[in-house]
């Protein structure tokens, strides 16, 4: 009898104890339909369910570290690796097949006591013993006319003395042999278990060598991303090369405040300065494989392809680029001759180098960059 | 009606899961039945000392009766018992010298309910492992209901243990894995059994902030509370807990509650407030923005039910079969089985509080629907109310004769409960 009203059947799993113990048909994967992320989660709150999170989790982590191994699949590595160790043209298989099964069973199974075959028991008595109960009294009749003739107690003493001393050796010998089998045991238990140490060291600098590589290329991602928007803000466009550039900046009024222009500094220095002095800095912090082409200045458009283009490579370009800004200052965003400078983030993202680099990281994607086109006016 | 609890050590300070079990159900039931406890004079389970006089006692207005031990437990013989039983073939005979080596011995106490049993109307043997229950279920099988409080450890493969599980009168299991694994082992679906488990003394209003202030808790921080032993796991969460905090430089704080038998590492994030009062507990584990459960074996977790009536989110080893399926079922706790998951589920504890809120509100309803005294008491008096209803259905097998009883005949026990199932139990209420 059973008090547990509306119970279910349980999903009870025999075998290993482990993490997926419970079976393929307790670990889905996440099905086609849109998986509820952590934005929703903040809205159904009471609706939580921990198994949907926990698959989230591991599916992250599984992308994360690119290696998911389980106990279970550690340990068949550690098998393979173990065969590989033990070479079957340098050992003898049965002696392999005893290893393993004495590994397995924690005792070593040696027969530790001769056989009664093996040790004989002697004394005085057995000279004249036998089954045959006539023989035997016949023998104990005619005993003292053979002790008449020759004298067979030293011969029993012999005899029962070497009886002993075989019984002491054979018992020594299976010690031995029991002793060597558990040693054996032992070193293949040791040896099973560095396999399967150095099999799961191996799965963890894997795990941590594309951690690091994968860490390696979010820094290089992260420097390019602040060199790109540095000279996206940073980059001139002419006004006789932008047929849009020159309405826009005859028209302020019509930018938005917050869009408005830069003042001119205390000192009076045009707002094309500030943006030299961070092309001075940039260029130390300039790395190989960044950088915008000599071309980038032409136009806004040409200037976001071609960025895309340097950050997969040389990084000579933005030497160019700083060449040719250099002597255009006029041409800066936000100065007097220039479209305005935008503070809300521009729209870059046909210009990521490589989207599958950043898959650790998604809330931290770059801002969107916008650099095609300044801000249109109502007029237009 | 009359109730008798049988356990093994009794009183206000002790604080063991079984004993503190025992205790609650005890006050609890007072109110609906004339209770009185049957324990013996010992204190510490390491050695089972007679500390306690022996003869009668009261502790929080429950009548109690304290026997001696016979003998103290002796680590060496126990451990070579242990080592023999769980992984020899063996006879009986050995697994019931084990039963002796592990105690409390208390013959006075059986010898008690056999002479006298019949005056209670059911009598609640807790802690199927030990002697008490073992030779008290033998005593008073008609009356005896027996609430097991077991994990899955080796003794439960020791065969000695399934007339026990097939005879007394009723079980009352602590979780539906607890449940799932005793059928298993025993094959005993014939007894009436319920899935009860235990409430706990919730305070009524609690204070987050008080402690943290009390103890310098600055930021967030996730909560251990028990003995900080390597059975517990807390080598493993030590491990991992140091993991993750030198990966992150705005790591919370690990607070440990307890006793520590176990080392605690010397780390910056890694503080232990020793052993709290249960209002310093309380608002310590109201605080926290988690409680982590890093045992492997469990029968229950009070600690998780507490956390969950506070509204703490609980991070559980998964594994645990109990925990995990505590977890599953209450959807009010995630859980980790390496560090990487560990880390993952702490900061999503941490960084999402739409999530712990929520967690945190399932964990309280869970705690409310089916650990919450009323539900408890109910559970018991509908189980005594059945019993006094029907007759036994079934009787308790006898020992074997004395040559069976030293045929070493019997499997080792680790290989035993090696092959029972595995896993936590979903679908079902509690």
């Amino acid at each position: 009898m059973d008090h547990n009203q509306g119970r279910r059947g349980h999903f009870h799993r025999g075998g290993r104890r482990g993490p997926d113990r419970r079976g393929p048909e307790r670990r889905q994967v996440p099905g086609p339909g849109p998986a509820p992320d952590q934005a929703s989660r903040g809205e159904r709150n009471d609706r939580v369910d921990v198994e949907q999170i926990m698959r989230e989790i591991r599916a992250r982590i599984a992308q994360r570290s690119g290696v998911d191994l389980s106990n279970q699949q550690i340990h068949e590595l550690a098998a393979r690796r173990l065969e590989a160790i033990l070479d079957p043209r340098g050992l003898k298989p049965e002696l392999l097949d005893q290893l393993r099964r004495a590994a397995g069973e924690r005792t070593v199974p040696v027969d530790a006591a001769p056989s009664a075959a093996q040790s004989y028991p002697f004394d005085e008595a057995t000279l004249y013993d036998s089954p045959n109960g006539f023989l035997r009294f016949l023998r104990k009749l005619f005993n003292p006319l053979l002790r008449l003739l020759f004298n067979p107690t030293p011969v029993a003493h012999a005899l029962a003395q070497q009886s002993r001393l075989n019984t002491e050796l054979l018992q020594r010998e299976a010690d031995r042999d029991r002793r060597q089998a558990e040693w054996n045991a032992l070193h293949y238990e040791i040896l099973q278990r560095l396999a399967l140490e150095v099999s799961r060291v191996s799965v963890d600098s894997q795990s941590l060598s594309m951690r690091v590589e994968s860490l390696g290329t979010k820094v290089d991602f992260n420097e390019r991303r602040v060199r790109t928007m540095e000279g996206t803000q940073a980059r001139p466009s002419r006004p006789q090369e932008s047929p849009q550039a020159a309405p826009q900046a005859a028209a302020p009024p019509s930018v938005p405040t917050s869009e408005a222009a830069p003042q001119p500094s205390a000192e009076g220095q045009p707002a094309g300065e500030p943006s030299r002095r961070r092309r001075r800095r940039r260029r130390g912090r300039r790395g190989p494989g960044a950088g915008v082409p000599a071309e980038a200045g032409v136009n806004a458009p040409a200037a976001a392809a071609s960025v895309v283009d340097l950050d997969e490579g040389d990084g000579e370009g933005d030497e160019g680029f700083e060449e040719e800004a250099a002597a255009e200052p006029a041409a800066v965003p936000g100065g007097p001759e220039g479209p305005p400078l935008r503070s809300e983030p521009v729209a870059l993202d046909h210009q990521l180098p490589a989207a599958t680099e950043h898959r650790e990281e998604p809330a931290a994607a770059p801002e969107p960059i916008r650099t095609e086109e300044p801000p249109h006016t109502p007029e237009e | 009606m009359k109730l008798g609890i049988v356990v093994q050590r009794y009183g206000a300070d002790i604080n063991g899961g079984a004993e503190l079990h025992a205790r609650y159900i005890a006050e609890h039931l007072a109110p609906y039945a004339e209770v009185r406890v049957l324990t013996t004079c010992a204190r510490e389970y390491l050695t089972w000392r007679n500390e306690f006089p022996p003869g009668a006692d009261s502790v929080n207005g429950i009548p109690v009766e304290r026997f001696p031990v016979e003998h103290e437990r002796s680590e060496a013989d126990f451990g070579l018992r242990s080592d023999h039983v769980f992984s020899r073939r063996h006879s009986l005979n050995d697994e019931l010298a084990w039963l002796e080596s592990e105690g409390p011995a208390s013959p006075a106490l059986i010898d008690r309910l056999q002479k006298s049993g019949h005056e209670f109307d059911h009598v609640l043997l807790f802690c199927a492992r030990y002697y008490h229950a073992y030779h008290g279920a033998r005593a008073v099988p008609d009356r005896a209901i027996l609430v097991p409080t077991a994990e899955r450890d080796a003794a439960l493969g020791l065969a000695m243990f399934g007339p026990i599980f097939r005879g007394v009168r009723a079980i009352m299991y602590n979780s539906p894995e607890e449940q799932a694994l005793i059928h298993a082992a025993a094959a005993n679906p014939h007894v009436p059994g319920v899935v009860v488990g235990i409430g706990s003394e919730i305070p009524g209003s609690v204070d987050p902030g008080r402690t943290a202030a009390a103890f310098g808790l600055a930021g967030p921080y996730v909560i251990y509370v028990g003995r900080i032993d390597a059975n517990k796991g807390c080598a493993e969460l030590f491990d991992f807990f140091i993991r993750y905090a030198d990966a992150r430089p705005a790591a919370p704080t690990l607070v440990l509650v307890g006793k520590p038998v176990l080392a605690i590492p010397d780390h910056p994030r890694i503080r232990h407030l020793g052993f709290l009062d249960d209002r310093d507990k309380f608002d310590a584990m109201a605080g926290a923005a988690a409680l982590v459960m890093p045992s492997y074996y469990e029968s229950l977790s009070m600690v998780a039910l507490e956390a969950w009536a506070v509204g703490t989110p609980v991070i559980a080893n998964a594994r645990c079969d109990v925990l995990l399926g505590q977890c599953l079922r209450s959807n009010a706790g995630l859980y980790y089985a390496n560090a990487a998951e560990f880390g993952a589920v702490l900061d999503m504890v941490l960084d999402d509080r739409a999530l712990a809120a929520g967690l945190g509100r399932n964990g309280r309803r869970f705690y409310e629907q089916h650990y919450s005294w009323p539900v408890i008491e109910r559970k018991y008096l509908d189980m005594f109310a059945s019993l006094s209803s029907n007759p036994p259905a079934h009787r308790m097998e006898k020992l074997p004769g004395w040559l069976a009883r030293r045929q070493s005949s019997l499997r080792p026990a680790a290989q035993v409960l090696d092959e029972l199932p595995s896993g936590p139990v979903v679908g079902v209420l509690a």
